[in-house]
């Protein structure tokens, strides 16, 4: 399979899922009680005025028909104005999802490091006291809330210790922040050559990565775990210890074997952090995208709730494409 | 020349009851039994007989719960019980050479079907680079693979089970090792490609001299490409001789019993034998194991029964072995 036909197939598989998850978003934000209407006009408001705002909003003419009409102006790039900050989603969007992605990219990546050589090294000895730990190890990581363990690392970090710099958002305000080219604030400073933000910027990132490393990690640990004792019992490699393959050839059959399922797990562990992330960024004041999405949800900004939606399921159908392709290099049974 | 030799072989699985008491099952009970270059011992029984236990004890496979509380095996005159993996390595796939029953599931996945007999030899250090490619296709040609040179470019999923199962034993051959063992090669292949699989591996076992332990349960492989065979029962080798020999007068009511039930007999005979289960290996009765299920039990059978010949390279487990039945 070519590589054009194999992007061509996954968009129209993604085309019918990201449709049916705009329009299921789309009613529920309308059918729940939330009245932007009254949160926008204010507490002075009467009824005529009400009345024109919901006009104005198309919000009085039926639902099928405002679906229609956001679906013809997506086509066009456009997805609606955000109530909340009156100003247009997708600006909103491309302001807020650079520093998700930061963290996010950040707490998979050091997971995945960290994560899987611990889930190998704990299933090489089932049971053994490493494999114990680390299964109590991710047993605890599953078990705290997001939001409480940014909490308690601010008051022990912060407020006791005094190690880490407020939580305040991503570069502290005493330093002039660089100037935006890939939206990531480190990044951005280390291009503009400007240390002194660059430094804020990375001890900013210091604790909300940890928290979400530590969240991210658990479940990356427990799967490799699993995964690669799976392997180890296959016949394939029972046939390559009586081959009289020594341990380190063996190892790397089984490592090579286990890659797929693991890239694979990491993928979809991208996918949900991505979403999870609004807590943690809530907790630090991060300014992210799933913290602009919780506000959306709270105060019934539509457009945005649609677009933030629409953001997370798109993201998930480029990374398990992207995931795929990985897969198809690694893996002949995928390619046939 | 006696290739492998094994002498009294006892073999346990120590586990932890739910009671947290330890029961031990004894799966090998004094399996004794020799290969010669050149010749091919057959290792017959029913599911549990312990014959894959003896095979993978030879290679010096077993892992715990599995233990050898007593015994001897040696291969090529050395001791393989307690040696080292790295030992034992350099004679599994060099010196002595395992075809396993799953060849669709056996070879790496992820390796075409020519890097894994390069890989094989490389390992080894038996070839490397050119010389192993060119080894690797004509073991492939000599396995009878059709157009082995576009074989070696395949993936193992590619392969049908015949197929793969001649993969398997090219990999086993490539080394050119002395002693091949063979765990029901075949059963997972209809029984065309069965014996178009066995005929290969017979043809070439007599062409290099090797020596071969052939498991089974088919009578009718034993009969066909063994010279020689063992009867398992209960981890116990209840009869063992020339091919022939047992199979035209089976000493032991075990041994007649698995004959009389093959296919082609039951017609003639009618359902009448092999009934039961074997004993209990976490409980075993003293005195010969076959007991409970035997026609011709009596008080002589709580005693075990000694091996008593009958002819000068045929004998059998059974207190009545020589009389005549």
């Amino acid at each position: 399979m070519t590589l054009g036909g194999f992007l061509l197939r996954r968009a129209l598989v993604a085309l019918p899922v990201l449709l049916g998850i705009l329009f299921l978003t789309f009613m529920l934000v309308r059918i729940g009680d939330q009245d932007p209407v009254a949160m926008l006009a204010g507490p002075m408001a009467d009824a005529p005025m009400l009345a024109r705002i919901r006009a104005e909003l198309m919000l009085d003419q039926p639902l099928l028909t405002q679906f229609w009409g956001y679906l013809g102006r997506l086509v066009q790039g456009d997805l609606g104005m955000s109530w909340q900050g009156n100003s247009p989603v997708t600006q909103a969007i491309a302001d807020h999802l650079p520093a998700t992605l930061e963290l996010v990219t950040l707490a998979v990546g050091i997971g995945a490091l960290v994560g899987v050589p611990l889930g190998l090294h704990a299933a090489e000895r089932p049971n053994g006291w490493f494999d114990q730990l680390s299964r109590f190890g991710s047993l605890f990581g599953f078990s705290l809330p997001t939001y409480w363990l940014g909490l308690m690392a601010i008051f022990v970090f912060f407020y006791l210790l005094g190690w880490a710099p407020a939580p305040m958002g991503r570069v502290s305000m005493m330093v002039t922040p660089p100037e935006v080219v890939t939206g990531s604030v480190l990044i951005d400073s280390l291009i503009a050559g400007n240390w002194e933000a660059a430094w804020s910027a990375a001890g900013q990132l210091v604790l909300p990565v940890g928290c979400f490393t530590i969240v991210a990690t658990a479940p990356i640990i427990k799967h490799t775990r699993a995964i690669a004792i799976e392997v180890m019992g296959s016949d394939y490699i029972r046939y390559a210890r009586a081959c009289g393959f020594p341990r380190r050839v063996i190892r790397r059959i089984a490592l090579r074997a286990a890659l797929v399922p693991v890239i694979t797990f990491v993928g979809s562990e991208f996918t949900s952090l991505l979403a999870a992330a609004s807590l943690i960024e809530f907790v630090f004041a991060w300014g992210g995208l799933g913290h602009w999405g919780l506000n959306a949800i709270l105060l019934g900004d539509f457009a945005a709730v649609q677009g933030y939606v629409l953001v997370l399921a798109l993201a998930s159908v480029l990374v398990f494409a992207l995931v795929d392709l990985v897969v198809m290099l690694l893996e002949p049974r995928a390619r046939a | 020349m006696t290739l492998l030799d094994v002498q009294d072989l006892h073999v346990e699985f120590v586990a932890r009851g739910l009671d947290n008491q330890l029961r031990i099952a004894r799966a090998l009970n004094g399996v004794s039994f020799t290969v010669a270059a050149g010749e091919v011992v057959g290792l017959v029984g029913e599911t549990g007989a312990g014959k894959s236990l003896t095979a993978l004890a030879a290679m010096g496979l077993l892992r715990p719960p599995a233990r050898i509380p007593r015994g001897s095996i040696r291969f090529e005159g050395q001791e393989i019980i307690g040696q080292p993996d790295r030992v034992l390595e350099k004679i599994r796939g060099r010196r002595m050479a395992m075809i396993v029953q799953s060849p669709l599931t056996s070879l790496d996945p992820l390796k075409r079907v020519g890097d894994q007999l390069v890989r094989m030899q490389r390992v080894h250090g038996t070839a490397r680079g050119a010389a192993a490619r060119a080894k690797a296709e004509a073991m492939l040609a000599a396995v009878r693979i059709p157009d082995p040179a576009r074989r070696m470019q395949a993936w193992p999923h590619e392969l049908s089970g015949g197929m793969a199962q001649r993969v398997l034993i090219a990999m086993a051959l490539v080394n050119d090792p002395a002693l091949i063992i063979a765990d029901e090669p075949t059963t997972g292949l209809d029984v065309t490609v069965q014996a178009q699989v066995l005929d290969t591996l017979r043809d070439i076992v007599a062409a290099r001299n090797l020596g071969a332990l052939v498991i089974t349960h088919d009578l009718g492989v034993v009969a066909h490409y063994c010279q020689r065979v063992a009867v398992m029962f209960a981890g116990q080798i209840i009869e063992d001789g020339p091919v022939q020999q047992v199979f035209a007068r089976p000493a032991h009511p075990y041994t007649q019993a698995l004959i009389a039930s093959t296919p082609g007999r039951i017609a003639q005979l009618g359902w009448t034998l092999t009934g039961g289960t074997p004993p209990d290996l976490y409980n075993l009765p003293t005195g010969c194991l076959y007991r409970d299920r035997c026609p011709r039990a009596t008080t002589a059978c709580l005693a075990p029964p000694p091996r008593i010949a009958v002819s000068d390279s045929h004998g059998a487990a059974c207190h009545f072995a020589g009389e005549a039945a």
